[in-house]
């Protein structure tokens, strides 16, 4: 259960130590990849939390959907749209949906063990 | 939770971290502000400005290096025998001549009366004539369907064939292609050419002389072939 939280950290020191910069040119890609893969890990916690999760799904929609958002804000650079954007706003609606799905779900986990405990 | 979920939750997780540390440095680059007061800005300039006068000492050094060597170089032996090598090569024919000229075809003519035939054919005599020609009007370079004139250049009949060079004349029309000091005496040649009798000698062999007006820029190939010299030796 820590393992993953773990990783994240790991991630997160090694990226800072190793000083890795991108030109300013392609953060707004990397923003996007960002966004699509706190979707993909919040996208794969629902779904472990609500019994439907799929191994296959869950990698295959890390990169799927970081390569879609990708694409789109290239797209979106070279006709001169902000397409990007869209990108932000669907990641954004479904990593706020996500995230309210699991906390309703802790919420009715927690009730319940406490109506557990109060009977016992 | 399986091991195998826990494993890709992992690295997902691990993945997403490497890329928010590298967004989060990537955009948050410390911006340095200048402090600086004037005494120190004044420093600085006074910095700068000593290295900008270095450096243009050390250009004007360069510069005049590279002037110097630029007149040893001119004033040297060696450059002049070059270009006087040059000026013979050029003289002599060996080397492309560009310059301001005319073209002159000779084609046949289709001035016959149907049903008569007649093998077009340009005499040695009559080339040699209108070669001389030429030059006496004043062209300097000039070049016959392709090969160059020079001073040993044979224009001779062999086996019933016109030869320049050994190359025999076959290709209708004849391409003749001089050049001339300047743009003037190009014209000049033009009006000469067009003015004399010699088109009039083409004629009467069926063939058809037409002369260009002066064009600012025509080229002469170089001569082919090697000169050789028999009679000539290198004096003491």
């Amino acid at each position: 259960m820590w393992l993953p939280v773990a990783g994240l950290i790991l991630g997160i020191v090694l990226g800072l130590l190793t000083d890795i910069r991108i030109p300013p040119e392609y953060a707004d890609y990397l923003s996007i990849a960002i966004l699509a893969a706190l979707d993909t890990l919040f996208g794969g916690i629902r779904a472990h939390l609500q019994n439907v999760y799929d191994e296959r799904i869950f990698i295959s929609g890390f990169f799927f959907n970081i390569l879609l958002a990708a694409s789109l804000a290239f797209l979106g650079v070279h006709i001169g749209v902000d397409l990007y954007l869209a990108a932000v706003f669907a990641f954004g609606v479904r990593l706020f949906q996500n995230i309210a799905v699991i906390r309703r779900i802790l919420l009715t986990k927690l009730s319940a063990s406490r109506g557990k405990k109060e009977k016992s | 939770m399986g091991k195998k979920k826990v494993l890709s939750f992992t690295i997902i997780a691990f993945i997403t971290g490497i890329m928010l540390s590298i967004q989060f440095q990537t955009v948050q680059d410390p911006v340095v502000r200048d402090t600086r007061d004037t005494k120190q800005l004044r420093a600085a300039l006074e910095k700068e400005k000593e290295l900008q006068a270095e450096l243009i000492k050390e250009l004007r050094s360069n510069e005049e290096k590279l002037s110097s060597y630029e007149t040893e170089r001119e004033q040297s032996k060696e450059e002049t025998l070059r270009k006087t090598l040059e000026e013979l090569q050029t003289e002599a024919g060996l080397t492309e001549a560009k310059g301001p000229g005319l073209k002159i075809y000779i084609d046949k003519a289709n001035s016959l009366p149907a049903g008569e035939f007649y093998e077009n054919y340009i005499s040695a005599d009559l080339l040699m004539r209108l070669l001389n020609e030429i030059k006496m009007y004043g062209a300097e370079h000039v070049s016959v369907s392709g090969h160059r004139v020079i001073s040993t250049t044979v224009i001779r009949e062999i086996a019933g064939a016109t030869k320049i060079n050994g190359y025999t004349l076959k290709n209708w029309p004849i391409e003749i292609i001089a050049i001339t000091e300047d743009y003037k005496s190009a014209e000049k040649l033009s009006h000469r050419l067009k003015a004399s009798p010699i088109g009039d000698d083409f004629f009467i062999d069926h063939l058809l002389l037409t002369v260009s007006d002066a064009e600012r820029e025509v080229t002469v190939p170089a001569y082919e072939d090697k000169i050789r010299i028999k009679n000539m030796e290198t004096a003491d």
